[in-house]
């Protein structure tokens, strides 16, 4: 028997059986989706950077040390004017120091109650204008923090994405090759390693300092870039990558055994489902079985296990950073709070929570891409 | 013999290792199954349907120890084939399956038109893919599924209807013969009774082979043309389906056919005392003896098969005498 079409129904459905499997992906309810996430993104950033704002300032507690620091300044101000001052009556220099504590309360908008203050201070984080350090400087040598701040972001971002990207593919193809030898030695191994991660990147980083750096002198200790900088772009990258070797090998260390014991258990799991077998009794060769029935449907679980610990990674960077001298964004928050410079703390959770946001944001489109039933939701609006 | 076999298999043995020692799964299993027939495998769980169901097919586990007999497909012993050849020129080619949850049969992210079609691409069955859509549609078409269907995702449909889905692509590559692992056991009455109605037009319809692996006796006697029932790993009864269902022979097939509710029946349904012994260290004799109420001294040896009238094979000592009852 035949299964070609004897039956004039199906020749006339013929025509619509490709439009009907390619369905129609409505772009308008994409877009709408996508801008309820990122409104509901940009809320949770909001009232993250408001609740920072009302800790950094003590709930306005903050305000009475200002109004402190402002008067003992104006009367050191006033000792270093004109000497006829000090012959003034007491009354009389009182009511001048007043004046001036006022002016200065005014010019820093202190005459306001707290409450109205902090809205003013979150539409200034919100909107990246940070106002200025008062100790640090930007390499450049500006005091605005939003400057310091551009000027430490790259070698960060940097250091994050080769690690995010090694990580990721590195414990992926791992995993996927142990869940293919479960039960072997290699297996086991990574089993038995797998606490290994219980101890942060920084604490590997230390060793492999002493290792490659101290006893074989292989790598640089810390930094980012030789100094002097090398001239040639070619030359000053190839800098840059043995500088990122150590930090990138500690971050992988301190989260890998872990990482591959996780994915590798998913792939396990899902590799008992009864497609995979179904794959099998269709005849499909073993790699197009892993690729088109473990691991595309391995992958979401795998992306969620794998965005969380992102997240943690970013506040992990910075001890991370100051150990191997990275001139990033977690060593100007650990500079930062050596120094009391609250606009610069400020300014760098700001920045933290704008990354932990776009973070977020992409992998929920990653999300959207890799699992049709997200992207179903969104293409049908949910009526489906 | 005259008659032309689609399959012969012949001491089938599939042995599983585990902690506890070697499970017997299915234990020097005989049959054939002539051209155009269907058969049904009948037994309770853990009796080793499943495992010769994936003995045919070669869908073996990690832990297989024995795995040996012949499998004659259309002739061809199809278990000296490597694996690669196997793959290339039976699986799916030849013989398909319709497993036994096929809820979960189906990849969740990938959709239903590419999974259906995806073996008759892959054996380069047809040329290209609209070619290939348009065979699926065709399946769709003949299990009774709209064929806009095609576009969605696993997810998006019933569970019934994922069951046709099943066997819509267990039919798109024309195969000899179709393997179906209890095919209703995960859906309601009402979508078993709509499932296997689709199977029995598709039986009248078309010029295939169901293999169907069951343990609801009452369904199955529709489809089946021939029927195994299968006892701790050992088919204990080999018949054509017609005199099975109105005068089983073996004493575990009565009491089996006694367990079947029925409208008429207003006593009580008879039931198997006890449960069918483990098949690590089965035991030496007839496997049945220790829950049989016919026993009797020759029960201690194992009992050979015994082709009563009719070719009918039964595995018990009570036939030993030219297929009338020895004690009865």
């Amino acid at each position: 028997m035949d299964h070609k079409l004897d039956d004039p129904d199906i020749q006339e459905q013929e025509i619509d059986i490709k439009e009907k499997v390619k369905r129609k992906s409505n772009l308008g309810r994409i877009i709408k989706y996508f801008g309820f996430r990122l409104l509901a993104l940009f809320i949770t950033v909001v009232i993250a950077i408001y609740i920072l704002i009302l800790i950094a300032n003590m709930g306005g507690a903050v305000d009475n040390i200002r109004m402190g620091q402002i008067r003992e300044s104006v009367g050191m101000t006033m000792m270093g004017m004109s000497s006829e001052m000090a012959e003034w009556p007491l009354e009389r220099r009182r009511e001048f120091e007043q004046t001036l504590v006022d002016q200065e309360i005014e010019r820093l908008g202190l005459d306001q109650p707290f409450i109205i203050r902090s809205f003013y201070y979150l539409w200034d984080a919100i909107t990246l204008d940070l106002g200025r350090a008062e100790r640090m400087t930007s390499d450049a040598g500006s005091r605005r923090v939003q400057l310091i701040i551009l000027e430490r972001l790259p070698p960060t971002l940097m250091l994050m994405m080769s690690y995010f990207l090694l990580m990721f593919f590195m414990a992926l193809f791992f995993a996927l090759f142990l869940s293919r030898r479960y039960g072997s030695k290699l297996d086991r191994m990574v089993v038995l390693l797998a606490p290994s991660s219980a101890a942060p990147g920084w604490f590997y980083g230390i060793f492999l300092i002493l290792i490659f750096a101290v006893v074989l002198g292989w790598l640089p200790y810390g930094g980012m870039v030789e100094a002097p900088p090398p001239r040639e772009t070619h030359l000053y990258a190839l800098s840059v990558i043995r500088h990122l070797i150590l930090p990138v090998a500690s971050l992988i260390m301190g989260a890998f055994f872990i990482n591959v014991y996780n994915w590798r258990t998913f792939f396990l799991i899902y590799s008992s489902e009864d497609y995979v077998e179904m794959a099998k009794a269709k005849g499909l060769t073993d790699r197009s079985i892993e690729r088109k029935y473990i691991l595309r449907p391995t992958l979401p679980p795998i992306i969620t296990s794998f965005a969380l610990s992102m997240i943690v990674m970013w506040m992990g960077a910075v001890i991370l950073e100051q150990i191997f001298n990275w001139p990033g964004l977690g060593r100007m928050l650990f500079e930062a709070i050596g120094l009391f410079d609250v606009p610069v703390i400020v300014g760098g959770n700001v920045i933290y929570a704008y990354l932990l946001a776009a973070t977020v944001f992409v992998l929920d489109i990653i999300y959207a891409v890799l699992d049709p039933r997200v992207k179903v939701g969104i293409g049908s609006g949910g009526d489906d | 013999m005259a008659q032309d076999n689609l399959l012969v298999v012949e001491n089938m043995h599939l042995y599983f290792k585990t902690r506890n020692g070697i499970v017997q799964a299915v234990d020097n299993v005989s049959f054939n199954l002539e051209r155009g027939k269907s058969m049904v495998i009948v037994g309770e769980s853990g009796c080793g349907k499943t495992s010769l169901g994936r003995a045919i097919l070669r869908l073996l586990p990690e832990n297989v120890c024995r795995y040996d007999g012949r499998c004659l497909l259309n002739g061809e012993d199809i278990m000296e084939l490597s694996d690669e050849d196997f793959r290339k020129k039976i699986r799916w080619k030849k013989a398909a399956l319709v497993p036994q949850s096929s809820m979960n049969s189906l990849n969740p992210v990938i959709k239903v038109s590419e999974q259906v079609a995806e073996p008759v691409l892959l054996h380069s069955l047809v040329d290209d893919k609209d070619e290939a859509l348009k065979r699926a549609a065709a399946a769709f078409k003949k299990v009774g599924i709209p064929v806009d269907f095609l576009g969605r995702y696993p997810f998006e449909l019933s569970g019934g209807m994922r069951q046709r889905v099943a066997i819509a692509t267990s039919l798109i590559t024309d195969p000899d013969f179709i393997v179906l692992d209890e095919p209703t056991s995960a859906l309601d009455v009402l979508t078993q009774a709509n499932i296997m109605n689709v199977l029995t037009r598709l039986k009248q319809q078309i010029d295939i082979s169901f293999i169907l692996i069951t343990h609801d006796v009452s369904t199955s006697s529709e489809i089946a043309d021939m029927a195994a029932i299968m006892y701790a790993g050992q088919i204990v009864e080999f018949t054509d389906a017609r005199t099975f269902f109105g005068k089983p022979l073996h004493p575990y097939s009565e009491r089996l056919m006694e367990s079947v509710p029925t409208l008429e029946a207003d006593d009580k349904l008879g039931y198997i005392p006890g449960q069918p012994p483990s098949l690590i260290n089965p035991p030496t004799g007839c496997r049945f003896a220790d829950r049989c109420n016919e026993r009797f001294e020759l029960c201690s040896q194992d009992p050979p098969e015994f082709v009563v009238e009719g070719g009918r094979m039964v595995k018990c000592w009570l036939y030993k005498e030219s297929g009338e009852r020895y004690v009865s």
